[in-house]
């Protein structure tokens, strides 16, 4: 019979990548500090990216918790609007661009050397690079906040001229900021497709790779794709502000809505850049904790690159109530309602798994539960946005934020800790605590929903979003969205203890940390993964059935 | 078992908020436009929807997850694909979008027609307040915030209309089809009306249309819906909806109103009742920025009390209120305030917190140099 | 032809029967199916622009 693709793999190789753990053949690395700054492996420069980005979720949500306590009850009473601007804005950028993106380069950099059989990143030195990069531009755009003037003011979105003729002084530092952001990004996934394209175990195609290397390869293309429509936005607002131009300015004949068109292009499918990955860890997690192979892993690459393509289709409908013709409206609005298709096919992908599995309950199948159920409600509300004349009504509210905020917190975020959780065995060679992963899970299920579920009903009953004060009517809401707050933001420390627990010792792990249900190559190597691993490439086999 | 009814109980709180949502004060209002109600019409199909496709699903999978537990040794079947399934589950959702672009279309066609208005308005945003402009009538007013910051920093009770109150609403009258043109003379913002479903961004450099035929006389508030500045959240939007007979009445009252302001400008004006006028204008439009105290708030928006600039410059203090400061945040004054606004409201911040000048700057003066 | 642009319309509903695919994996011509597929996705932006324009009317 004709080989069945995808195939289940049989592993030859883990007595060779066992061997390569020793690194016999490799000089002393450099120690302390040192070792960290010019480190060009890709499981050190992995960590460094994770650390890295729980750092700047913290520091994001710190700003998210001055935003909600602001906001626990009408009037003002611990910062004044002009910090409050501030807090959303680095709040938004630095979630965005700091924690989320990341975070999943950093998962990248671990998982898909090990999930394709290669012995590292195809470009070693540029990863180092692309990595060290973060810290300065983030260093940067937070060091604005103690300049005069303030931060940032003007939202993520930074729309001009609010962010050009009227920002504060400071808006030329975020400007370079965001560039060396971008830079970075951009390195970092011309590394990635490098990788993928080139380094695949020998007998590995393309269809045999798994979904997180997919999804991670048709992210790259749109990093690559928008990230220096960014830069170029970005570019002439320095241009405005500093050197005269009127690119946005309409006094000199600018556009202020070419801003608009320019940012979203550039921005949905950043929006997509940020859940993409997350679809792959979940349908790793899935198959796994279901004991059954993924149903139709070839429609769920299809899906993911029909949502990537049809990414660059749908910017206008941010931008509704901007004035656009009427069939301006009309494209971006079928455009935009045609995404629910292919999302539809992978959410009845992953349920289709689960039928007739055999499922438990670990922890990162839990997280890959709740992204799977909360992911949804955030597609249903991005429907009902796509509805142009419905628009209208929620444009700029806090149901747009809850939407938001569903695809990306209890989505995106909750992929890449139920990423955290599964593959913490294999970089630490432990199991994460069981009780205090609980814990986590069931705290941030409960604060989560607690914090964005009732932003529907204030932003449908007429809240707009970015006020520090508001009408007594959301009260409650506000209420409760704060509280929900609190309870989602503390028991992020519950993630940091489980952290350091599994780094430190705890149940130990075998190679085949979830059991043997699941073939991706990164189970063949031990757990802990060796500093280097697949130093002789592993031959990938294909059943015959 | 136990994960398991904490999962059937998030089920049944997320059925029993859909419910809550369809209750007043949670959902979006039917409002009392012509088109509000087709748009309500819209919001609540496309959640239904939702609601049946979620039911559908996230039933499957609690089935699959309470049914098939690996703990009661459920054992794994081997299939992975089934084309006739997936090509339901790609057909099904085309259709049901389809179905929804056909009422999503016809409704966003009547929206897009503004053609034959009885009355237009022109709708300007202003950092941050409203400026209304019955155009061909000759009527303009500001529509600032009325809520005292006293209420905002907590130090007198809230009313009821808190941050939702103006001190000049927009009144229009019902059942005619009012036509807005909105636009900014500084940065973005958007006017929102919930009940009137109407939002439109205004745009500097751009003119947008929009319009609505309001059905119910009635108060109608809303907000500033487009991030634009420090006070974003202070400008709201009041609409005072009133039968065509008492419409008609109060634009004729106001239209005289403004031509007897007018007169005003060539007489001689006495240096007390510029600086009361000057003190009330001072607060609605320039506070906002340079603050109460004339302090501002540097280095965006620079002190006036002791500015020596000022002090000594008359000729700069009235061409910069006329004309703005191009690349600051300081608009040109000319064509928001009257002569007379701007006399008084001149003389006013040069004679006030110590600033002393004695200068009194006549209303003929600036109409003069308004005409240059 | 028809072949290569009867899999990629499949691929676009994220359909197509594993026979077929394995099929097109074994013996088909990758360039011809980036193009096709290029080609095909103006097309799409092409029939939904029109689409627009005939009901904006």
């Amino acid at each position: 019979m004709a080989p069945k693709v995808p195939p289940q793999a049989i592993l030859e190789q883990s007595s060779t990548a066992a061997e390569a753990g020793h690194g016999h053949a490799h000089e002393t690395p450099p120690k302390g500090m040192l070792r960290w700054l010019l480190t060009t492996n890709h499981k050190e420069i992995g960590t460094l990216y994770l650390i890295f980005s729980l750092t700047m979720f913290f520091i994001g949500g710190i700003f998210a918790l001055v935003v909600r306590l602001e906001l626990f009850q009408p009037g003002l009473q611990f910062v004044r609007p002009e910090f409050f601007n501030q807090m959303t804005t680095m709040h938004g950028l630095i979630m965005v661009f700091g924690a989320i993106m990341p975070a999943f380069t950093g998962l990248a950099n671990w998982m898909i050397p090990l999930q394709i059989g290669a012995p590292d990143m195809a470009l070693p030195r540029l990863n180092n690079f692309s990595f060290w990069l973060l810290p300065v531009a983030f260093g940067l755009l937070l060091s604005t906040l103690l300049m005069p003037g303030g931060g940032p003011n003007f939202g993520w979105t930074f729309y001009a001229p609010l962010s050009t003729t009227y920002g504060p002084p400071s808006t030329t530092f975020f400007i370079l900021s965001l560039h060396i952001a971008g830079i970075s990004s951009i390195l970092g996934a011309i590394n990635i497709i490098a990788t993928i394209l080139n380094m695949r175990a020998p007998g590995m195609r393309l269809m045999d790779m798994p979904l997180f290397v997919w999804t991670w390869l048709i992210t790259s293309f749109l990093l690559i794709a928008v990230m220096p429509v960014l830069a170029g936005v970005v570019t002439m607002m320095l241009m405005d502000i500093n050197f005269g131009t009127n690119f946005f300015n309409a006094a000199g004949g600018g556009d202020p809505v070419l801003f608009q068109h320019l940012f979203w292009f550039f921005g949905h499918p950043e929006v997509y850049i940020m859940i993409l990955p997350a679809f792959g860890i979940v349908s790793a997690i899935i198959p796994t904790f279901a004991r059954k192979r993924l149903f139709g892993y070839a429609s769920m690459v299809y899906a993911t690159a029909a949502i990537a393509i049809l990414s660059f289709l749908v910017w206008g409908h941010h931008m509704f109530a901007v004035g656009m013709p009427l069939v301006g409206q009309l494209f971006f609005m079928y455009a935009t309602m045609l995404i629910a298709v292919p999302t539809g096919v992978k959410v009845f992908n992953w349920v289709a798994t689960m039928f007739r599995g055999s499922i438990s309950f670990e922890p990162p199948m839990l997280f890959a539960l709740a992204f799977v159920v909360q992911f949804t409600i955030g597609g249903f509300s991005g429907l009902m946005l796509a509805i142009a004349p419905a628009d209208f009504q929620y444009h700029d509210t806090y149901f747009v934020v809850a939407h938001f905020h569903y695809v990306l917190v209890p989505g995106a975020l909750f992929a890449i800790l139920a990423g955290a959780y599964y593959w913490l065995p294999k970089w630490t060679g432990h199991y994460p605590h069981l009780r205090l992963s609980q814990w986590h899970f069931w705290l941030s299920v409960i604060g989560v929903n607690l914090t964005f579920f009732p932003m529907h009903f204030s932003g449908l009953a007429g809240m707009p979003r970015r006020i520090p004060d508001y009408a007594l009517q959301f009260a409650d809401f506000n209420l409760a969205s704060s509280v929900g707050s609190f309870i989602f933001g503390f028991s992020q420390l519950l993630f940091v203890a489980v952290i350091v627990l599994c780094a430190r010792g705890g149940q130990k792990a075998p190679a085949q940390a979830w059991g043997d249900h699941t073939d991706d190559l990164e189970w063949s190597v031990p757990s802990p993964a060796p500093l280097h691993t697949f130093e002789t490439p592993p031959t990938f086999h294909r059943p015959a059935h | 078992m136990r994960t398991l009814l904490v999962w059937l109980a998030g089920v049944l709180i997320l059925v029993g908020s859909s419910q809550v949502a369809l209750a007043n004060g949670w959902n979006m209002p039917v409002g009392v436009s012509s088109l509000s109600g087709e748009i309500y019409g819209l919001h609540m199909t496309i959640f239904w929807i939702c609601v049946v496709i979620g039911v559908v699903v996230f039933g499957a999978m609690f089935y699959s997850l309470f049914r098939y537990r690996h703990s009661k040794g459920a054992k794994s079947a081997n299939f992975h694909e089934n084309t006739t399934v997936e090509i339901i589950w790609t057909a099904v959702p085309l259709l049901i979008l389809v179905g929804m672009a056909v009422p999503a279309t016809a409704t966003l066609q009547k929206i897009y027609d503004p053609s034959d208005a009885d009355l237009d308005v022109m709708v300007t945003g202003q950092q941050w307040r409203w400026r209304y402009e019955y155009l061909g009538e000759d009527v303009s007013f500001n529509s600032n915030l009325a809520t005292p910051r006293a209420q905002i920093n907590g130090e007198e009770e809230r009313g009821e209309h808190y941050l939702l109150e103006v001190d000049e609403p927009l009144v229009l009258p019902i059942n005619r089809k009012v036509r807005f043109l909105f636009t900014s003379d500084d940065v973005l913002h958007a006017w929102w009306v919930p009940e009137l479903a109407v939002k439109q961004d205004s745009i500097p450099g751009f003119v947008n249309e929009n319009w609505v035929r309001i059905e119910e006389p009635g108060i109608y508030r809303g907000q500033c819906a487009e991030l634009c500045g420090v006070d974003h959240g202070f400008m709201p939007i009041v609409v005072q909806a009133v039968e065509e007979e008492e419409f008609d009445t109060w634009l004729a009252e106001r239209k005289e109103a403004a031509a007897e302001e007018a007169m005003g400008i060539d007489r001689e004006w006495e240096m007390d009742e510029l600086m009361e006028r000057g003190e009330g204008v001072f607060g609605s439009i320039c506070a906002s920025c340079h603050q109460p105290e004339g302090q501002g708030s540097p280095p965006a928006f620079p002190a006036l009390a002791g500015n020596e600039q000022l002090i000594e410059d008359a000729d700069w203090h009235i061409e910069t209120v006329l004309n703005g400061v191009s690349g600051s945040a300081m608009p040109a004054f000319r064509s928001t305030l009257n002569p007379v606004e701007l006399a008084a409201v001149i003389t006013f911040t040069r004679n006030a917190w110590g600033n002393e000048t004695g200068d009194v700057v006549q209303p003929s003066e600036i109409a003069e140099r308004l005409e240059e | 032809m028809w072949e290569v642009i009867k899999s990629v319309l499949a691929a676009f509903l994220g359909v197509q029967r594993e026979q077929q695919r394995l099929k097109d994996f074994e013996e088909g011509n990758p360039i011809a199916f980036i193009v096709t597929g290029i080609v095909l996705a103006a097309v799409l932006v092409g029939v939904i622009a029109l689409v627009a324009v005939l009901a904006a009317g």
